[in-house]
């Protein structure tokens, strides 16, 4: 099982100019929200530009397809042609399990998480800064979800932007 | 939240007044907090742009609410360093239980 190295995966993405933001669990804890979470959820810009890009830094980082049966899941061939045909992919790298997300729930991708996201630094030292969805963005998402796991995280996420700056 | 729904519907405020019967004025001076609409008002204007307005009751738990505010008196960086400690201490945990 690859190490949960969050930075480590985010920062390869941000080294190979990727267009993304944070979304999910990952970017709630980054948005002050005390959740665990070992998945990784981001949402690309899905110009071609952009997917070659991303395409060049998921073979950085061993990008494989995620499934229940394989756990170090299934070599598959990492072109920006091949991400742009799906709406969404679940991958394992080895800085953890990486989800590439173009349409989250309720939301229109990329350029609407976009308007309310911000520039977070994410590591002590100040040297990586990625773009994170806004709260109430992450909210509307999870409540479009629907699944039972977004559902049980919501009144958690709710109270959060209750207290932040940002509610 | 109902200029957030406005926006995200790509409705001018007179197209949204247009469409429940209300002036722009009307729509600016509730996203300005100048008047309150009712809930059912607001309920039928976040409608009129497209979405729906969910509301459900959770209990109250004051435990969360301590977990929050140490969270948010955190930097985004610690908030991260924490949650990756964290998820590796689990992950400690789980492998020292099964052998």
């Amino acid at each position: 099982m690859a190490d949960f190295d969050p930075v480590q995966l985010l920062r390869t993405l941000t080294e190979h100019k990727v267009k993304f933001i944070v979304i999910g669990g990952i970017a709630a804890r980054l948005r002050g929200a005390p959740l665990l979470t070992e998945d990784i959820d981001i949402t690309p810009d899905r110009s071609i530009d952009n997917l070659e890009r991303t395409a060049t830094a998921l073979r950085m980082l061993d990008a494989r397809l995620r499934t229940p049966t394989e756990p170090d899941g299934v070599a598959f061939p990492i072109e920006a042609e091949m991400l742009a045909v799906n709406q969404s992919w679940t991958l394992v790298t080895k800085a953890g399990d990486l989800d590439l997300v173009f349409l989250p729930a309720g939301t229109s991708g990329y350029d609407d998480l976009a308007r309310s996201a911000a520039d977070l630094t994410i590591t002590e030292e100040g040297d990586l800064v990625v773009q994170v969805a806004a709260l109430a963005d992450i909210i509307r998402s999870k409540e479009a979800a629907g699944r039972d796991k977004d559902k049980a995280a919501l009144p958690l996420l709710r109270r959060t932007l209750e207290e932040s700056a940002e509610g | 939240m109902l200029k957030e729904a406005r926006l995200r519907a790509g409705l001018t405020q007179a197209e949204l007044g247009s469409r429940m019967d209300k002036a722009a004025s009307a729509i600016g001076r509730w996203e300005r907090g100048e008047v309150d609409p009712s809930l059912e008002t607001l309920r039928h204007a976040i409608r009129a742009a497209g979405f729906e307005l969910t509301l459900g009751l959770a209990v109250a738990d004051d435990h969360d609410v301590a977990l929050i505010r140490r969270c948010l008196s955190q930097s985004p960086a610690e908030r991260l360093t924490t949650l990756v400690a964290a998820v590796r201490a689990i992950s400690s945990m789980a492998v020292a239980a099964h052998g």
